[in-house]
């Protein structure tokens, strides 16, 4: 009876611990992007006035209340984000390629939208891409 | 039993899953319309040639408090009886092609309208300016006897139909021109059933989201329409200036405004206030768009 209290016990303690992990797990796992995406390079040049302005613009409308001013994740909507929104300033995020940045910006997963239909044009599109370059620190 | 619950500790332990999404890019080439000429397709009372991309669900809230005269006892008209609402859902059915639905506080209107951008403005501008079409048909909810002997529905129904002229003219000025055509059933004895107007709008845009709006719609005096040799409580011309901001999913327009009416028919054939420290009033406008 000991034994199997015991058991029992321990199996909900495992049990309790692999939630807690798995939430960790969920607020930081890797991104899963496509082949197609990982060989996409931005067609804009990185100094390319025009399309930053554009991209600045779209950044302000679409970005900003989650990732905040300067993508550092602190937008008014990120205190009820559990998610980790990420920070566009670090080199880390900036050493992504342009593909893997677009595929996260307009395909999205989980509490992070999908902005295909919102942004259609993939001009626009790549002009926030080159906008968001222009963060790091 | 301890078994299974070893496995059932395995399980949570394992991988989880990843959902991820792929999608055809296309891309679009030549000389494309341009951006956001407006930030909406609701210009305080008029439209814009602004149409959202299809498959669009728009909901409109539009509120016009009561007038500034009584200052602060009311709040400036916040708190005073008489305002009119309108609720509205808009429904983009291709790019360029929006049909929409509202039902109103005053005289409990319910519109049913569309509107239609034939070409827009490109940015290469070998399309100079957008061409827009809209129009609606309203019908007065309120009690039979409000239209006097011989009631027949039709006397319900009123019209309102406008070509809309647009140019941005460049990152910060947006502008537009209309000319408008309303038509009332049933109207008042010493009034005409028909009014032509002219409209006049713009947005000037001081930062990425937000902009100074400006709007004019003025009815015309044309005897050749008129039913009168002379015209009585001719409508008089409505006016307004705020404030709009913008986001993904929204846009917000407060501003000052001397016209009760919300449906431009309203305006055009029945307003007379003048703009002025007794008949202004503070309104707002709220869009919301869910994507399909």
């Amino acid at each position: 009876m000991r034994k199997i209290r015991l058991s029992l016990a321990l199996s909900c303690s495992l049990i309790v611990l692999s939630l807690v992990l798995m939430s960790f797990v969920q607020e930081k796992k890797p991104w899963d992007i496509p082949a197609k995406y990982q060989s996409m390079d931005n067609p804009q040049g990185a100094d390319d006035a025009e399309m930053i302005k554009v991209g600045k613009i779209n950044y302000s409308r679409h970005c900003k209340s989650c990732h905040g001013n300067m993508g550092k994740g602190d937008g008014p909507k990120a205190r009820s984000i559990d998610v980790d929104l990420g920070d566009f300033t670090t080199a880390d995020f900036q050493a992504q390629k342009d593909g893997v940045i677009y595929f996260q910006s307009f395909i999205g997963r989980d509490e992070m939208p999908n902005f295909e239909k919102k942004i259609p044009d993939d001009e626009d599109r790549w002009a926030i891409v080159t906008y968001i370059r222009t963060l790091k620190k | 039993m301890k078994k299974l619950i070893y496995l059932v500790v395995l399980v949570l332990f394992s991988g989880h899953f990843v959902l991820a999404q792929e999608d055809e890019q296309t891309e679009k080439k030549v000389d494309k319309p341009v951006r956001s000429p407006w930030e909406s397709g609701t210009l305080v009372n008029h439209h814009t040639s602004v149409t959202q991309y299809k498959n669009t669900l728009e909901m409109v809230i539009s509120h016009r408090f009561g007038t500034i005269e009584n200052g602060i006892s009311d709040v400036f008209g916040i708190m005073a009886p008489g305002a009119n609402i309108r609720i509205g859902f808009n429904y983009s059915v291709l790019d360029d092609l929006v049909v929409g639905f509202g039902t109103n506080s005053q005289k409990k209107y319910q519109d049913f309208q569309a509107k239609y951008t034939l070409f827009k403005q490109t940015r290469e501008n070998t399309i100079p300016v957008s061409l827009t079409f809209y129009g609606n048909a309203a019908i007065d909810g309120r009690e039979d006897a409000v239209f006097g002997i011989d009631y027949e529905f039709s006397d319900r129904m009123s019209y309102f139909s406008e070509v809309i002229v647009g140019r941005k003219v460049n990152d910060w000025l947006s502008v537009q021109a209309s000319a408008n055509f309303t038509h009332y059933n049933s109207v008042d004895s010493l009034l005409d059933n028909d009014k032509i107007g002219i409209g006049l709008g713009g947005r000037i845009k001081f930062s990425p989201q937000s902009s100074l709006t400006l709007e004019l719609g003025v009815p015309l005096k044309i005897e050749s329409i008129s039913q009168h040799t002379s015209f009585t409580n001719h409508p008089k011309p409505h006016f307004s200036i705020g404030y709009e901001v913008s986001t993904s999913t929204h846009a917000f327009q407060i501003f000052l405004t001397n016209g009760m009416g919300i449906l431009p028919q309203e305006l055009y054939m029945h307003n007379l206030s003048e703009f002025d420290s007794e008949s202004i009033r503070f309104g707002f406008n709220i869009t919301r768009l869910w994507n399909f």
